[in-house]
């Protein structure tokens, strides 16, 4: 089983919270850090870490190459080049970078159309508004038709006549749990710059950026067992070398005189400043133990657990599940009890039962606004409960969790 | 946390609804949860004669809402402004009057969960506004 032994590379399970064994169901906001990652960050600033890339001595060479390393494992992940991986604070950072670079560079201008989805996380979502106001091209949303902010293909055929320039969707809802067939995009729209939102997409999922012909794809190691503070934009190389840097100055400058300034090569013309260089290498030995159990064991272990807690919650008849019910729905179960707002509800399972969920509109509250229209509940919280599964969660904490869902609809009944 | 006397006051719906004739009307919002609040609040000769409030929340924050109103109406302004300041305190952990602030004095465990400070908090910050605005 994929579990097995699995459970003991990651210390803070062994904690209590409130006299209760952890259960973390939070991993969509933050997975938890294994053994290997945390250590290899300590072993890395104890005895290895220099500045990158300036020096010639022997700290800052294995500082350069353990750092590179990792970009070159990364790379391999995403079936990518090396110099197509950018290192970022995050997703977000890599979407908001995109969106300034694509205005400088005069990729995107006035009368350009820009589609996004209704169920983005915020950062997909705001930086393309806001954007499109100040700079004067078109701003769409694709609105989901299913099930509670489930995305049809059909949603999206009805854009294609626009031929928007840009298309900036989430690979996976981080509210409906929808896994979105990127595939079935890309052939509605074969010439539009596809940028992929994989922060919920590539903890579970080996992504082939050839295969999928995606040409932006950003995620951020947190949520991949690696350290906070560090993501990822891949870019294609043609569109990178065109592209403006968002910021300036350090490692991504060439040469510098009094009349203008020419910068570096890629990835670093993108990579101002000094990086999260410890952040880096723990990623990249985060993403070796993910490759070291293997993205088809980790999917099918969550999808398993995914479906077990659908079935289990949703014979529930006071608790609203969102999202579709089928197989597309993975890793992320959003929910609420009706009657009982979900900060309640999430304090009361981390006091009774040592249950981590998250509670909120998770920075997605056009979503938040469409749920609410279809929702059955006496009132809508605008807000909703968020149960997450990893490769170190159990059918076990399923049954803890349906048995604290229960236990707190009879507390507040 | 959810002791009878939170669970009695969440559920209060006495102090719920509009006033007509409000002073004043003030907005509030809790950003992490996307959780709203409005108060209406009808001044009369310097005292707090009536406030009503609209919005839903957790159960922390409703309570909270409900013994606000219930503390402040019918004192003046100075003592309202008092009764803030004490209750801020005492979700921060930090000395208050008992005395001051009557049975909202009960909830000082909220000082324990740092992550609910704000859902007790948006009713009194609330006012608070309203208050800073007139």
């Amino acid at each position: 089983m994929l579990l097995k032994g699995l459970l003991d590379d990651f210390p803070v399970l062994q904690r209590t919270i409130n006299g209760k064994n952890l259960i973390y169901l939070d991993s969509a906001a933050s997975s938890l850090k294994p053994s290997k990652v945390v250590d290899k960050v300590a072993e890395f600033y104890s005895y290895h870490y220099a500045n990158v890339h300036r020096a010639v001595h022997t700290l800052a060479s294995e500082s350069t190459e353990m750092m590179e390393n990792s970009r070159s494992n990364i790379a391999k992940l995403l079936n990518a080049e090396s110099e197509e991986i950018v290192f970022t604070s995050g997703t977000t950072m890599s979407i908001n970078f995109i969106v300034e670079s694509f205005v400088r560079t005069g990729i995107l201008k006035k009368n350009d159309a820009v589609l996004v989805t209704a169920v983005e996380h915020h950062a997909n979502f705001v930086p393309w508004l806001r954007m499109s106001k100040l700079h004067g091209f078109s701003f769409k949303a694709v609105k989901p038709s299913g099930r509670f902010g489930e995305l049809l293909i059909d949603d999206f055929a009805q854009f294609t006549g626009e031929n928007p320039k840009i298309l900036a969707i989430t690979g996976h809802s981080n509210v409906t749990g929808q896994v979105i067939n990127i595939k079935k995009i890309r052939e509605l729209f074969p010439d539009t710059i596809l940028i992929v939102d994989g922060a919920q997409l590539l903890p579970h999922n080996k992504v082939d950026v050839k295969d999928l012909n995606i040409d932006f794809l950003v995620f951020s190691a947190h949520k991949m067992l690696g350290p906070s503070g560090i993501g990822v934009l891949y870019g294609k190389k043609k569109l990178l070398e065109k592209m403006e840097p968002f910021l300036y100055g350090g490692e991504m400058i060439d040469k510098v005189t009094l009349e203008d300034v020419t910068f570096n090569v890629l990835p670093y013309k993108f990579e101002a400043g000094t990086p999260h260089i410890a952040g880096i290498v723990g990623f990249g030995v985060a993403v070796d133990y993910l490759n070291s159990i293997g993205f088809e064991n980790i999917s099918e272990h969550v999808s398993e657990l995914t479906q077990y807690a659908i079935d289990k919650i949703s014979k529930l008849d006071f608790v609203e599940i969102y999202g579709p019910l089928n197989e597309e729905h993975h890793a992320i179960l959003s929910f609420n009890i009706d009657g009982v707002h979900p900060h309640d509800v999430a304090h009361m399972l981390d006091q009774e039962f040592g249950i981590a969920v998250r509670s909120g509109h998770h920075c997605a509250q056009p979503l938040m606004s469409i749920l609410k229209d279809e929702s059955k509940l006496s009132l809508f919280p605008n807000a909703t409960c968020r149960a997450s599964f990893y490769i170190y969660n159990t059918k076990d904490d399923i049954d803890i969790l349906v048995d604290g869902i229960k236990f707190v609809k009879r507390w507040f009944s | 946390m959810y002791s009878e006397l939170v669970m009695d006051y969440a559920k209060l719906t006495k102090y719920k609804g509009k006033l007509n004739n409000a002073t004043f009307i003030q907005e509030g919002k809790n950003l992490s949860c996307g959780d709203e609040i409005t108060l209406y609040v009808k001044i009369e000769s310097d005292k707090v004669k009536e406030i009503k409030f609209e919005g839903i929340g957790c159960a922390i924050s409703q309570a909270s809402a409900n013994l606000m109103i219930e503390t402040v109406s019918g004192k003046n302004l100075s003592e309202v402004k008092e009764i803030i300041k004490n209750a801020v305190a005492m979700a921060r952990g930090e000395e208050f009057s008992e005395e001051v602030l009557e049975t909202v004095a009960q909830l000082a465990d909220i000082k324990n969960y740092p992550m609910r400070i704000k859902c007790f908090l948006l009713a009194w910050k609330t006012l608070e506004m309203a208050l800073n605005e007139k």
